[in-house]
């Protein structure tokens, strides 16, 4: 039995109280502790049952004035005050909530929760697709992985059912007629939160209106609601900052995402560090590290991930027929030139850059690492290109590196790799289809169509050939890792938990928004949600962690499978001179490719790019103080950095294959 | 027979849609002939066609000019 906290107010006290400007429906309803201070509140209203713990001390506020714990000029209806709290000026009041341990309210308007709310845990999100049959329920524990499998997986009654059966189950846990603002928090100058839970530490300042939502919020990852935002039905994940005037309806906004500078956002999900600033976002399902930052972009009824926005992109999802029910797809690493625009349905293949305008629906997922052009009203593709641009090798380096997350258990899982099976396995379609294409075309003949998309015939057998040289680095790297990672020193101790698995090289690779894993993997999952042995958002997420922790293994069993599909025989079985004629292979192709990505990033310090540089005098001068010089530049020492990197694991790898 | 000069300017000039008289031999493509990032890959291309044979990616996209285009494929041409 838990210890009685609160207790009717003595005579005394409330003497003291009224002395100090308080008055209160009925003074029986107001409990305090024992240690009870009538010094610390003044001015206050008391209405329904009000419970204040007991306040002592100083309390320092966020931008470093010190205030002494009380409640000031407020009035409280049906609220639980913890202990020390500032709690000053809430002119239109605090009305049905538990406002827990150290918390700061200062001059706000209305902070209230009117009649039961799950704070919009469970509210439907016509994400992807405007026109709906894709809503997802979000939820405070809804993960990058969990809304894919919802929005995407249609196909799968019995999973979606039980999906939505366990985000309601969440939701009826959630359900309360009182809001509670964790430990921590401090609201400043904000005018209207109804309906709204807040975690621990968050920080509000500022703040416009917020309606029916949830602010999670932790010590280590506090979250941030800033001026002039305006919300309504909202999950706001820990870490999330959403500042300058956003306006935001029915979306999630996931763990260390930035938005502000006015976005809109609406029926929109956006997961781990992606970022929305000026933009207008409506049904988007934005996975991690989705980034629009400029005022005349759009992003509309699609899907993206790791995807960089150019201004003015736009894409239309409406032809004026049924209504708003067209959907695009933009797989991971995309990106949007200024002023793009893609006419949906149409499905982008990964790392692949759209420039121009698209009024074809195409579809080009074999062809990762392309860039998408138009013609005359016609779209053409260069398959493979991308990968031996300056911007899509940083991307690699830059992902990792700008994780923002500091939360413990994180919701979304991650893998930053450029190459992996997902990658590979589209490159190996991508190249057999180009040949075929080179094979069956005419000599002459300017270019073949596919699924939508013009490709030159010219390029055909060199993107064939540019896909091939990716393989070869990506299959070499794959040894490198092992190797390194389980501080191998012969072959021998590389192939020991090897497996014959020609099979898994079959096996069907998925970028389950952001994770990538075998799919048997998300059938397996999928089987277990659907039969209920999977029950909860929390068990959810534990599982879904568990796929993204077997990625080395499977990845290193598919590598395995497909070398042996490839070569016809098994890696652990060739003769130690051709392993090494296969890691010649990759440290040529690796030299190859950094060779290429150093000569595009040299052009960047060349020819036009000089255009307007020395406006009224010495061009070249102008530049170098500008700009600095190629061989300074930090992206050119780092690729001679990791130049040398492939020559010293090229001999490591060789002393590896020696030994046996 | 043409020489590989000639043939570089020809597939210089079809593919860039210009007039083959204005390439000259220290043309540069990008600068002078008004190649873009993307046209130097089917630059190449055209010139592994043209001349059939496979030139190394990376060497092939750092060629600046003709003249150097043109000494670039006379090595494989001659094995």
């Amino acid at each position: 039995m838990s210890e009685k906290k609160y207790f009717p107010l003595s005579k005394e006290n409330i003497s003291a109280l009224i002395v100090n400007g308080c008055h209160a429906q009925n003074w029986s309803k107001v409990s305090v502790p024992r240690d009870f201070d009538p010094a610390r509140i003044r001015n206050c209203t008391f209405a329904g049952a009000v419970e204040i713990g007991k306040q002592s001390g100083d309390i320092v506020l966020i931008d470093g004035r010190r205030k002494v714990c009380g409640i000031y000029n407020s009035t409280l209806e049906n609220v639980t005050v913890g202990e020390n709290c500032f709690l000053s000026n809430v002119s239109v009041g605090l009305t049905n909530l538990i406002i827990e341990s150290g918390v700061v309210i200062e001059n706000a308007g209305e902070i209230a929760c009117f009649g039961e709310s799950t704070f919009g845990n469970g509210h439907a999100v016509t994400a992807l697709n405007e026109g709906g049959g894709r809503e997802l329920k979000i939820c405070e524990k809804t993960s990058a992985q969990l809304a894919y499998l919802t929005i995407f997986y249609r196909d799968n009654k019995q999973l979606i059912d039980r999906l939505n059966y366990i985000a309601d189950e969440f939701c009826a846990q959630i359900k309360n007629n009182r809001a509670t603002i964790g430990c921590d928090t401090q609201i400043k100058n904000c005018q209207k939160i109804i309906n709204v839970r807040i975690g621990k530490n968050a920080i509000l300042d500022g703040v416009l209106s917020l309606k029916n939502g949830t602010i999670d919020s932790s010590v280590e990852a506090a979250t941030f609601v800033g001026s002039g935002v305006i919300a309504e039905n909202f999950i706001f994940q820990k870490g999330a900052s959403v500042d300058e005037g956003a306006l935001i309806s029915s979306s999630l906004i996931g763990e260390a995402c930035k938005v502000g500078k006015q976005a809109s956002i609406e029926n929109s999900v956006l997961f781990a560090n992606s970022e929305a600033f000026h933009s207008e976002l409506c049904s988007v399902f934005g996975g991690p590290y989705t980034v629009t930052h400029h005022r005349s972009t759009l992003l509309i009824a699609g899907y993206f991930s790791f995807f960089n926005a150019g201004s003015a992109t736009n894409q239309s999802n409406h032809m004026y027929k049924l209504g708003p029910v067209h959907q695009g797809i933009l797989e991971r690493g995309c990106k949007t030139g200024s002023s793009s625009y893609l006419l949906w349905p149409a499905r982008v293949g990964a790392f692949s850059v759209v420039l121009g305008k698209h009024y074809t629906s195409f579809d080009t997922t074999n062809f990762p690492f392309s860039y998408l052009s138009d013609e005359a009203g016609k779209s053409y593709i260069i398959p493979a290109m991308n990968y031996f641009t300056t911007g899509t090798f940083r991307d690699g380096f830059k992902w990792p590196v700008r994780d923002k997350r500091i939360n413990k258990n994180k919701l979304d899982q991650i893998n930053f790799e450029i190459l992996s099976p997902y990658t590979a396995q589209k490159i190996i379609n991508g190249r057999e289809i180009l040949m075929d294409l080179y094979e069956s075309s005419e000599k002459g003949q300017p270019f073949v169509v596919l699924k939508g998309i013009h490709i030159k015939r010219l390029l055909l057998k060199s993107c064939a050939r540019y896909y091939q040289l990716i393989l070869d680095k990506y299959f070499g790297d794959l040894i490198i890792k092992r190797a390194e990672r389980r501080n191998i020193s012969s072959l021998t101790g590389l192939f020991t938990d090897a497996k014959n698995g020609a099979n898994a090289a079959d096996e069907f690779w998925v970028d389950i928004c952001g994770m990538l894993c075998r799919k048997s993997r998300i059938d397996e999952f999928s089987s277990a949600v659907a039969a209920g042995k999977i029950q909860s958002l929390e068990q959810i997420n534990a599982e879904i962690q568990k796929i993204y922790m077997a990625y080395e293994d499977d990845e290193w069993d598919w590598f395995l499978a497909s070398y042996n599909k490839m070569y016809k025989c098994e890696l652990f079985e060739e003769q130690s001179e051709n392993i090494l004629t296969f890691m010649e292979q990759w440290q040529k192709s690796s030299l190859k490719l950094l060779n290429m990505v150093t000569g595009d990033a040299k052009k960047e310090f060349e020819g036009p790019v000089k255009t307007g540089f020395g406006i009224d005098g010495n061009q070249e001068a102008d530049f170098e103080n500008v700009r600095g010089i190629f061989e300074e530049n930090s992206f050119k020492i780092q690729l001679e950095k990791e130049r040398e990197l492939v020559n010293s694991q090229f001999e490591n790898i060789a002393k590896l294959i020696a030994q046996g | 027979m043409a020489t590989t000069l000639e043939r570089v300017k020809n597939v210089t000039a079809e593919l860039l849609k210009i007039d083959v008289a204005t390439i000259k031999e220290d043309s540069r493509f990008v600068e002078d002939l008004g190649a873009e990032s993307i046209q130097s890959i089917e630059l190449v291309a055209a010139f592994d066609e043209e001349f059939d044979i496979e030139m190394d990616e990376d060497e092939a996209l750092a060629v600046r000019n003709v003249s150097d285009a043109v000494t670039f494929i006379d090595r494989y041409i001659q094995g």
